[in-house]
């Protein structure tokens, strides 16, 4: 028993799925490709595969985890539910009014992300309730009777209901939930109230919307995976992440599976955070760059930051307003449109651009030799060196050199420059792009990028770490071991954790405490309810309580952490405080002499898993390390230098080298630059230590 | 520094790009007008040492991108480089130097490496509130407009100047928050300076000097190639407009020369300056004339001052789109908001898959004023959206702003920051001019007030008679409407709203574009099927 915890990772292509051996430390992985049709087929082929290979047995692995993009792809390729929308009377436009801007001002025929539910399935409830909660208007339950018909004729298995206000007064939509669900028995539904109970109605409806549309989907999903695993005689509960990176159940799933849009994304990030942990580091940078994007996560202390809305499914090159507006728990990260397949070419103006348009894997890049014709970031790596032709991919894919320095040539010519330049300005573009994202992103938090420690992960990750380091000032980077399946192993990390939130409007001086107290201790009770259902240790959960706050006034409020309850009138100089600290830490001054208000409160509930030993590779010897040498491109250096090609598996603890360097193993390549320091540390990761005078 | 070779070019642009998003998004969370933090009314701009564009924030607004280099140069011919100062920072809102009205502050600061001055940081912003009369279309001289602020300098080499502030305070409703804003502003002026200062460190550039010359001259060469392609020869367009009484249409007149790589706008036969607040100053002319050409000509390209050399732009004076002082310019949006729409309308038939047909703009706005049950007085600014006019190709977005890029506010939201009642808010069927391609469709709402005391209210509100007109065959966009308690109200004057009284706003539909009869039925299909188009109407 308790002898293995079990990862599975479905992402658009792969299928991950890591074994955690306890006893020996070992851990046993299996890729196959996902089954877009029925998803838990992959899933079970993998499973099958490595309970068969090792021989274990089902009842011996103690948890299986899961995070999977299924649901983000349905959004994305509208593959969702057939789905309505119940809203206020003379409201149901507002999903598709949306905030009237635009994301490019240039473009006359910009579009606004077309909403799920089209207008024709969109319907109005009779009823109102004002901004303060108080009921205008009583909600006319008999009328429901129609929109159920029209739903029923409209073969809709769906429904989002969204009433304005909901976020003070849920009454309305849960008596209109009732009765909907009582007509209309098969219906999946989705209220506003419970799925994203904040002020802003058509963010709210868009979110709503987001999770009746994946609702079914996940439910049929769920239940599927559920019900094989158990023919497996695999008993052990099935837990699913969360974007926040916390655990659930499956209930907590169904109901909301929203909150599962960014849970691969979100392992990939705890990975890197226990990566810091075990190395000590107290602030991490976590990059993961895969074919079609790079992720870029901040992780402060122990955990990475937690965001509390994003957006889904981005229409246009990942432009910021082009997607849809989620608002839920999510691990602060962003998607740049920046990978190995991302195409290069030369703007109207004669401008070298790198992506976001994206090879994918078909075509492909032109060294893949798929028929890609446009030169990408990985042809360009190839050209550098960075990449080694032979055994690309474990050997999957017969690299065609050729191919991808004619299409450099070409795209050089155009340009006026040579190869080498070209392929170095391809590859110094898309850090650039990177690093852009990441300024801002950090400048957000009020941080400095000098302070961070890049953990590098994904295929293409540790191939661009180390200039993009450079850009952003970091002098460390981190490469763990298997970079590749990091996603999955930080399946393995997750603390259970439940997120709650609800709206408390109050300025800080009228807040009456015992309301508050007892709304916060309602979210606790809720949010302990489902860590048990987890088959954890409620009583174990370190709870956490958080509040929007702003100054009285501002549209924006800061979440702020806040001391530990019960509260009374005398915590509100500590509340005070600690909103003082944050809001000095993001903007860096409070304006002087305006109040302060609570506009919706959180709690966040953590129950640990307990941690299971690490797997450190026994370094062999390190005479054996370098496996070769090839010309290699460093800029420092003037060009292309001969270079050490070092083998990660033959590289032991405590080794050290100096750059220039590439470092490989089967999944990824480290390139390290001219002068940089490296070692593998007692945790069995690679160490880079960018020398003094780069920048 | 390494040669500016495309890449070090791209690598820097998107670097500078980066440094004023960053600052936009300062202003967003800091900002306390729901103006700034939820209809987006700011921008943030980079310019070199001379006041030429370098760049600006991605979601900006297109009239402010026109006016702030101007702002900068406007510092420069007043102070001399020799007159500012590290730490000095530089505020106006003077329409003719800054963005067309009092309601924007405009803010400047120079950036200096070392004793240096290298580039300037400028951001404007609509202050929730500036004084005067409430935002009022009633005001026949800029003296009933608000607080003036002339160029000043309102920090000197750090040091902020107490008496300005104090003065600021007295003058406006709203003190709070319009000082706030300014801080919020200042913020974000500090943040962009240093993000520049890092990057040249970071690329040894002694001065931006170099690059400037070389970005703006290929976003020029790009703008003059873009223009030579469209057919030399002189393209006229002329429009009529609500104008203040039914009975007396505004004329809106342009001849567009487009000669060999330059275009030219001459404004001459447009209406002369009016006694009310819709004159259009013409750095608000200027800036709507250059957005109209790079949205037909150039729309991909990052924007910065080099696009716009290629464009001249001349108005009359004392006409509505060249007013001097001391006209009332406070609704100058409501004016220059159709000048994108003269340029397309001249420009239709060499370019007619460049244009667009006419938008249900210009904005929307409703500005009340009233007194909350606790006795504070509140200020608050809603802004609405008419259809975007179709494109060949494409039928027009529905509610959305253009050619400004304001939000809305939301209803909740609204409703918690007045006592409103919102009792619908929804697409306006029918109101998209028919054609092969719809144009989009206008919004209706109808507001009540829950106010024990009166609400003053003003509105901006155009196309109320003269229609969005289409393009090519296709129609016209439906026309707005404001009534109150269901009667056409005036809306070039304010009302005063008691309890259970109730404001319509209809927006108007934007133009068609080509025959209907060329439309495809697919489309004719889905428009009734989503009631976009009502069959028993038409």
């Amino acid at each position: 028993m308790n002898r293995y915890a079990m990862g599975i990772d479905i992402g658009g292509t792969f299928t991950d799925v890591v074994l955690y051996d306890r006893e020996q430390g070992r851990r046993l992985t299996r890729k196959a490709l996902t089954t877009p049709g029925d998803p838990a087929e992959a899933v079970l082929d993998a499973v099958d595969q490595v309970l068969a290979d090792d021989a274990i047995a089902p009842e011996e692995i103690e948890r299986v985890v899961h995070a999977t993009t299924l649901f983000t792809n349905a959004l994305i390729e509208h593959k969702g539910a057939r789905t309505a929308l119940l809203t206020t009377e003379g409201f149901r436009d507002s999903l598709e009014i949306g905030r009237e801007r635009k994301y490019d001002l240039y473009d006359l025929a910009a579009k606004k992300p077309q909403p799920l539910v089209p207008r024709d399935l969109r319907f109005e409830a009779v009823e109102r309730i004002l901004a303060d909660g108080s009921i205008h208007r009583a909600l006319d339950g008999e009328a429901l009777a129609e929109v159920a018909e029209a739903l029923r004729q409209a073969d809709v298995s769906s429904l989002a209901i969204v009433f304005l206000h909901s976020y003070r007064n849920d009454s309305h939509e849960r008596a209109a939930g009732a009765r909907m669900a009582e007509l209309l028995p098969d219906l999946a539904i989705s209220m506003s109230s419970d799925v994203a109970p904040e002020i802003r109605e058509f963010e709210r409806a868009s979110t709503t919307v987001a999770n009746a549309y994946v609702k079914p989907l996940a439910r049929d999903y769920l239940d599927a995976l559920g019900e094989r695993l158990g023919q497996r005689e695999i008993t052990a509960p099935l837990l699913l992440m969360l974007s926040s990176g916390g655990l659930t159940h499956v209930g907590e799933v169904r109901r909301s599976p929203v909150q599962m849009l960014e849970s691969g994304p979100a392992a990939g990030a705890l990975a890197a955070a226990d990566i810091g942990r075990a190395e000590g580091l107290d602030h991490v940078l976590a990059f993961d760059m895969g074919g079609t994007t790079a992720k870029l996560c901040l992780i402060d202390g122990e955990e990475p930051a937690i965001a509390y809305r994003f957006e889904a499914a981005r229409e246009r090159r990942f432009a910021e307003g082009s997607g849809l507006p989620v608002r839920i728990s999510t691990v602060e990260l962003i998607e740049i449109g920046a990978g190995g397949g991302s195409i290069a070419r030369l703007d109207a103006l004669g401008l070298l651009k790198a992506g976001p348009d994206s090879a994918g894997s078909v075509p492909g890049p032109v060294a893949y030799g798929r028929g890609g014709i446009a030169p990408t970031v990985t042809d360009a790596d190839f050209a550098l060196g960075y990449l080694a032709a032979e055994g690309f991919a474990g050997g999957a894919i017969e690299v065609d050199l050729p191919g991808c320095h004619g299409a450099l040539e070409k795209l050089a010519s155009q340009a006026g420059l040579d190869e080498e330049k070209i392929a170095w300005g391809v590859h110094d573009l898309v850090n650039e792009n990177m690093a852009s994202a990441a300024l801002v992103h950090i400048a957000e938090k009020g941080r400095d990028p000098r302070a961070y420690t890049l953990v590098a992960t994904g295929g293409a990750g540790p191939v661009h770490a180390y200039y993009m380091a450079r850009k952003l000032g970091i002098k460390r980077i981190v490469c763990p071991r298997n970079a590749g399946v990091a996603s999955a192993l930080g399946l393995l990390l997750a603390p259970a954790r439940v997120d709650r939130t609800a709206a408390f409007a109050a300025a800080l001086d009228e807040t009456d405490w015992s309301e508050l107290e007892d709304a916060f201790q309602e979210l606790e009770a809720a949010a302990r309810q489902v860590i048990a259902d987890t088959g954890m240790d409620a009583g174990q959960a370190k709870v956490q309580r958080l509040a929007d706050m702003r100054n009285v006034g501002q549209g924006f409020e800061l979440v702020v952490n806040l001391p530990d309850g019960p509260y009374t009138a005398a915590s509100r100089d500590s509340l005070l405080q600690a909103y003082a600290q944050a809001y000095q830490a993001h903007f860096t001054r409070l304006p002087p002499n305006v109040p302060t208000a609570i506009a919706a409160i959180r709690v966040r509930l953590t129950a640990p898993v307990e941690k299971s030993a690490e797997d450190l590779s026994k370094g062999s010897v390190s005479a054996a390390a370098e496996k070769g040498q090839r010309p290699v491109y460093f800029p420092e250096a003037g060009g292309m230098v001969t270079t050490a090609i070092l083998d990660r598996s033959a590289m032991a603890i405590g080794d050290s080298f100096v750059g220039p360097a590439v470092v490989e193993e089967a999944e990824s390549t480290m390139v390290i630059g001219p002068g940089a320091k490296f070692h593998i540390s007692d945790n069995g990761n690679l160490i880079i230590d960018l020398p003094e005078d780069a920048s | 520094m390494t040669a500016l070779d495309a890449v070090t070019l791209e690598v820097i642009w998107n670097r500078m790009i980066a440094s004023v998003d960053e600052a936009a998004k300062a202003i967003v969370r800091t900002s306390f007008s729901t103006l700034s933090n939820e209809a987006n009314d700011f921008a943030c701009v980079l310019t070199d040492v001379d006041g030429q564009l370098l760049a600006q924030n991605s979601g900006s607004i297109p009239s402010f991108i026109g006016t702030l280099p101007a702002t900068v140069r406007h510092t420069l011919d007043r102070f001399g480089r020799d007159g500012l100062e590290p730490g000095d920072v530089i505020c106006t809102n003077d329409p003719w130097l800054g963005t067309g009205h009092l309601n924007d502050c405009s803010i400047v600061r120079p950036i200096f490496r070392g004793d240096e001055l290298i580039a300037f940081a400028a951001t404007a912003s609509h202050m929730p509130d500036i004084g005067g009369r409430i935002r009022s279309v009633e005001a026949r001289e800029i003296f009933e407009e608000g607080f003036h602020i002339p160029l000043l300098k309102i920090f000197r080499a750090g040091v902020p100047d107490e008496t300005f502030f104090e003065l600021l305070r007295t003058q406006v409703r709203t003190p709070d928050q319009t000082e706030g804003d300014i801080h919020a502003q200042i913020t974000a002026n500090y943040l962009i300076e240093d993000r520049v200062l890092t990057m040249t460190a970071e690329y040894g550039l002694d001065d931006l000097v170099d690059l400037s010359r070389e970005l703006n001259g290929r976003t020029e060469a790009a703008m003059r190639d873009a223009i030579r392609k469209v057919p030399d020869g002189v393209y006229d367009y002329k429009m009529l407009t609500d104008g203040l009484r039914a009975e007396a249409p505004f004329t809106f007149a342009l001849r567009l020369t487009v000669k060999d790589d330059t275009i030219h706008f001459d404004f001459d036969g447009t209406s002369p300056v009016q006694p009310r607040s819709i004159n259009c100053p013409f750095c608000y002319t200027y800036a709507m004339s250059a957005y109209a050409i790079k949205c037909a000509l150039l729309p991909d390209v990052p924007n910065n001052s080099g696009m716009l050399r290629p464009i001249t732009v001349t108005a009359p004076e004392n006409t509505l789109l060249n007013p001097l002082p001391p006209a009332s310019v406070g609704a100058r949006a409501s004016t220059g908001h159709y000048v994108p729409i003269l340029a397309f309308g001249a420009l239709a038939e060499v370019l007619p898959d460049r244009v667009m047909a006419a938008a249900g703009s210009p904005l929307w706005n409703c500005t009340q004023s009233g007194v909350r049950p606790n006795g504070q007085p509140y200020a608050t600014n809603l802004f609405f959206n008419g259809g975007m006019g179709a494109t060949l190709g494409s039928d027009g977005e529905s509610a959305i702003s253009w050619p400004s890029n304001l939000s809305c506010t939301p209803v909740e939201v609204a409703e918690q920051t007045a006592p409103l009642l919102f009792h619908y808010k929804r697409l306006r069927p029918n109101s998209g001019g028919e054609g092969q391609y719809r144009g989009g469709l206008g919004e209706d709402m109808l507001v009540e007030s829950l106010s024990e005391s009166p609400i003053a209210v003003t509105f901006m509100a155009e196309r109320t008679r003269h229609a969005a007109p289409g393009l090519a065959g296709g129609g016209d966009g439906e026309v707005g409407a404001v009534e109150i308690n269901g009667v056409e109200a005036d809306n070039r004057a304010q009302h005063h709203l008691e309890r259970g009284d109730r404001i319509l706003i209809a927006t108007p539909g934007g133009g068609g574009y080509g025959s209907p009869e060329a439309r495809d039925e697919a489309r004719i299909a889905e428009d009734l099927r989503q009631g976009y188009v009502r069959g028993d109407d038409r």
